[in-house]
């Protein structure tokens, strides 16, 4: 039985999941092995179809080990960075087996993307790289899970599919113009940026860019020390949907994704203000820009009605 | 698949693919005609070297193939099974030109699997044997390293392991495979014939020139084993008959081919004679040999007027049969005039000195009804062979006059000399006469107690026409090389180098394997099959039969091997395996185990509903949990917790 619909993983390959059939070559073989058999059965020649029957029974044997190869095995789990539509993802599937068997030259592939990995007691991870074409949540496809071990004759396949998506985020645009400039506009950046003024300096916190790391200050202290952007750039920055009024949909919020990564290039603070959704407040860090890039990825595809259609 | 180019091979896999299909050719061979073998051996070596880095060009492909045709055509004229068999090896040495991709090697290997096959239309010996077991070895080896390159495998296994892993999917495969073997319902007679071989192998022929059998002679290898029920002539009493040979040209002797559709002449047997069964090595002709005289055949089988024992049809593969055989007391009795002519008849202008002296021994003897003569003329004629001439088997080149050269120049010679010669003499002299050809005596393997008849063993007596007894037979040969002619000197013992008795035993070994391969696989067809389950009462098994009994093993075998594949995904800790069935036990009452649920807690929540079960599996639980994550590592304890697992009982 494939699974109709995702499941939940772990999923294990049980024997009811498994198909196997010939190759191409497995039924290039079995049509010699015929015409084998019909002439030793025709001449009697005992030998001859006593090699024969060796050689079928070996094939037959050789369609079990394959689907032996499929079997107990489990897809852990799938995961994947979020990455920007465009980019490939990088899918990695753990897998375990039940048993300890050596499974040699397992096929993981998804669509036509395929990748073979080795298999023992601990384990393996197969990695995938997935093209990604819009923003959004990607719903997994099956992953099919196939052996030709141990000769090629046959073929073994299972489907798991994984009830599981995958977040690309929207891709940035790439001739955007610079971030907006504050509403209540007490932009100091530029006059506070001189000098190493110890006053300007914190202790490093976890999370913080490298690049904001002052050197030079850091090495006449003990500790490493960082230059306090937050009050050198100014105060916070609110993106706000209505600011990219009038461009079309999708390059809206390809915009604001740009300018979601821009103001956490540059270490400041910024909130993001999205139509019927409550106000994401301000912060900043890796976790904040997932939150925020979420958001603009999960926005609904096709333009609201309220807005005005673009072209 | 298909409009995919198919990868190319790399180079390990491309030379394991080259050395299965080199496996597959030898054999093939070791059994062509003349220098095909060799030439063609070399000429895939050659071939494989030329087009290593890149393919052939066609057209010299095409050339070398027209090459090989040519040779075939000049070495094995006309079409037959050996001419064939020497076109598929010649394309087997070909076909490297043009492997590269993993698909190529593939069809190399697969078409190299006919090599062997093809090897056992020509021979079905031990050494064909061996070679083909390895052959196809070496071919699913090559399979098994083009299906790891396909799959990207990084590490193959080793070559120990590989060798395993193929040997094992044979071992998988064997229940099924001999089932049917034994089993399949088998054609009583072909759907087409086998072509035959247009260079033929030696054996016993229907004409015999004197100097002929020579290399039959010098080959040892098997051509009858025979075994008896109740007593066995004595060793001196073997004479397996086989072609009777009556006519005459000065060179040769012919059988006469109008009396072998003629009844069996008249015979009165001496005594109760001699039950056995003989197991013939495939002739590839209808000619059979029986001890003389044979009284009764089997089925399939009969004995033309002067006792040559046919077969219905050509034997190509090992044949048996159950044969009575009793020496004569009289046969023929009565000669009819016809036959008595023919058997008297000497060509004119041939041998004159040997002619002249059998009229002379005539004259002498003088003539009487009773035959008294004819047994003095005999006597004569044996002593004088006895004094004066001796056995060889090295003989010049025969003249015209080959009797007289041989009786009265050379005086040396074997049995087609002695026997050609005594007859020419005998018929001069007036005293019909006929040659016989066959096998006399035999060697007795003390391992399996049976009798061994080799092709060395072939042999050549005369019969003569005596007044009341008929034919009787006299071996001139004997005469003069008794131990010869019978196999009772240790020099003729099989196994026997150069004076040294070590290696006998082994031979005898080796020949009693190579009997009990005869009788299980070699010889076995449709009759033989009908008669399978004969020690169990049934005596003959329809083909309906053997369909549902070759179905209910197949289905033995294959459950087997799906039986191996559940065994695959079954829990290996038998302590995870007991606690899994007792889960399911209280999973099937709806009270199972949640996934997140550790066991403690499952039972606690378990003893809330039913506190006596839940009890007892709270202290299983603990139990459990000691064993799997603090392990003791006391047997005695564990197989305590696995039985009260399996006990336990919601």
């Amino acid at each position: 039985m494939r699974p109709r619909a995702p499941e939940t993983l772990p999923a294990q390959l049980t024997r009811h999941r498994i198909y196997v059939l010939p190759t191409a070559s497995g039924l290039f073989f079995g049509l010699l092995l015929g015409a084998m058999l019909l002439g030793a059965l025709n001449f009697n020649n005992n030998p001859a179809l006593l090699l024969a029957l060796l050689l079928a029974g070996a094939a037959q044997a050789s369609l079990i080990a394959a689907h032996m190869q499929l079997s107990g095995l489990r897809v852990e789990a799938v995961a994947a960075e979020p990455v920007a539509a465009g980019e490939d993802l990088h899918l990695r599937i753990a897998l375990g087996a039940a048993d300890a068997r050596v499974r040699r030259g397992l096929r993981v592939a998804v669509g036509e993307h395929a990748t073979h990995i080795a298999l023992d007691a601990s384990g393996a991870s197969a990695e995938l790289r997935l093209p990604t074409t819009r923003r959004g949540l990607l719903p997994l496809p099956r992953l099919e899970l196939s052996s030709v071990q141990p000769l090629g004759l046959a073929r073994a396949w299972g489907y798991a599919w994984p009830a599981q998506s995958l977040l690309v985020y929207p891709a940035p645009e790439t001739q955007a113009p610079p971030l907006p400039v504050p509403a209540n506009g007490q932009d100091h950046a530029q006059a506070a940026r001189s000098g190493d003024d110890p006053h300007h300096l914190r202790g490093y916190r976890p999370g913080d860019p490298p690049r904001t790391v002052a050197w030079k200050a850091s090495a006449r202290h003990d500790s490493l020390l960082v230059r306090d952007y937050e009050q050198q750039r100014g105060g916070e920055l609110l993106l706000d949907w209505q600011q990219t009024a009038g461009l079309p949909y999708e390059q809206r919020i390809r915009r604001l994704a740009r300018w979601v990564d821009d103001a956490e290039r540059d270490g400041r603070r910024y909130g993001l203000q999205l139509p019927a959704q409550p106000p994401i407040a301000s912060d900043r860090g890796p976790q904040h820009r997932h939150r925020c890039l979420r958001a603009l990825a999960l926005l609904p595809h096709d333009t609201p009605a309220s807005e005005p259609a673009h072209g | 698949m298909a409009e995919h180019a198919s990868p190319p091979m790399t180079t390990r896999a491309r030379m394991q693919v080259l050395l299965a299909a080199a496996a597959c050719l030898l054999p093939l061979l070791l059994q062509l005609p003349a220098w095909l073998g060799p030439a063609f051996g070399v000429g895939a070596l050659v071939v494989v070297a030329a087009s290593w880095r890149r393919p052939m060009p066609a057209l010299l492909r095409l050339l070398l193939s027209a090459c090989a045709l040519l040779a075939v055509a000049v070495v094995a004229p006309g079409i037959g099974r050996d001419t064939a068999c020497a076109v598929l090896a010649a394309m087997l040495a070909l076909k490297p030109s043009e492997t590269f991709s993993l698909r190529d090697g593939r069809s190399l290997v697969g078409f190299g699997l006919f090599g062997p096959f093809a090897t056992f239309l020509l021979d079905q010996g031990p050494a064909s044997l061996a070679l083909a077991l390895l052959a196809v070895l070496l071919a699913l080896l090559a399979l098994q390293r083009l299906a790891a390159d396909e799959g990207e495998v990084a590490q193959p296994a080793g070559r120990g392991a590989a060798t395993f892993g193929v040997l094992r999917l044979f071992a998988l495969g064997l229940p099924l495979a001999l089932a049917a073997f034994w089993l399949f319902p088998r054609l009583p007679s072909p759907l087409w014939g086998l072509p035959h071989r247009s260079v033929a192998t030696p054996g016993l022929s229907d004409t015999m020139t004197p100097g002929s059998m020579g290399e039959l002679l010098l080959d040892d290898s098997p051509a009858a084993r025979v075994q008896f029920f109740g007593g066995a002539p004595a060793q001196e009493q073997m004479y397996w008959r086989g072609p009777v040979l009556w006519d005459f040209d000065g060179r040769s002797w012919r059988q006469a081919r109008d009396l072998q559709r003629l009844p069996a002449a008249p015979m009165r047997p001496a005594g109760a004679g001699w039950d056995y069964r003989i197991d013939l090595e495939p002739t590839e002709d209808r000619q059979l040999v029986a001890l003389d005289l044979p009284t009764q055949l089997p089925d399939g089988a009969y004995a033309s007027h002067d006792y040559t024992p046919w077969a219905e049809t050509a034997q190509y593969n090992v044949s048996r049969w159950r044969m009575r055989s009793a020496p004569p007391a009289a046969f023929e009795a009565e000669l009819p005039p016809p036959l008595r002519a023919r058997a008297l008849t000497l060509p004119r202008g041939y041998n004159p000195r040997t002619v002249a002296l059998g009229r002379q021994w005539r004259r002498d003897a003088g003539s009487d009804a009773r035959g008294r003569s004819d047994a003095a003329i005999i006597g004569r004629a044996l002593a004088m062979i006895r004094r004066d001439f001796a056995y060889t088997l090295n003989v010049p080149l025969a003249g015209r006059n080959e009797v007289d050269d041989f009786l009265f120049d050379r005086r040396e010679g074997y049995c087609e000399h002695f026997s050609s010669a005594f007859v020419v003499l005998m018929r001069a002299a007036g005293i019909p006469a006929r040659v016989v050809t066959g096998y006399a005596g035999a060697y007795r393997n003390p391992i399996g107690d049976y009798w061994l008849v080799r092709k060395s063993d072939a042999h050549a007596w005369t019969e003569v026409w005596l007044p009341v007894r008929g034919w009787v037979r006299v071996d001139p040969t004997a005469a003069v090389a008794p131990e010869r002619v019978y196999d009772t000197i240790a020099d003729r013992q099989p196994g026997r180098i150069a004076g040294l008795d070590a290696l006998v035993p082994m031979f005898n070994a080796s020949d009693w394997l190579r009997r009990g391969w005869n009788d299980f696989v070699l010889g076995f067809n449709a009759q033989r099959q009908q008669s399978l389950l004969k020690p169990l009462g049934l005596d003959r098994l329809g083909a309906g039969a053997l369909v549902a009994l070759f179905a209910a093993i197949a289905a033995l075998a294959l459950a087997w091997m799906a039986w191996l594949i559940a065994r695959g995904e079954r829990q290996r800790d038998p302590l995870l395996r007991a606690w899994h069935a007792l889960e399911a036990r209280y999973r099937r009452l709806g009270r199972g185990r949640a996934a997140h649920e550790p066991a403690l807690a499952w039972a606690i929540r378990v003893a809330a509903d039913s506190p006596r079960a839940g009890q007892h599996l709270a202290t299983l639980a603990t139990r459990f949990n000691l064993a799997r994550y603090a392990p003791a590592g006391n047997r005695a304890e564990l197989q305590a917790l696995l039985r009260d697992l399996r006990a336990h009982r919601p």
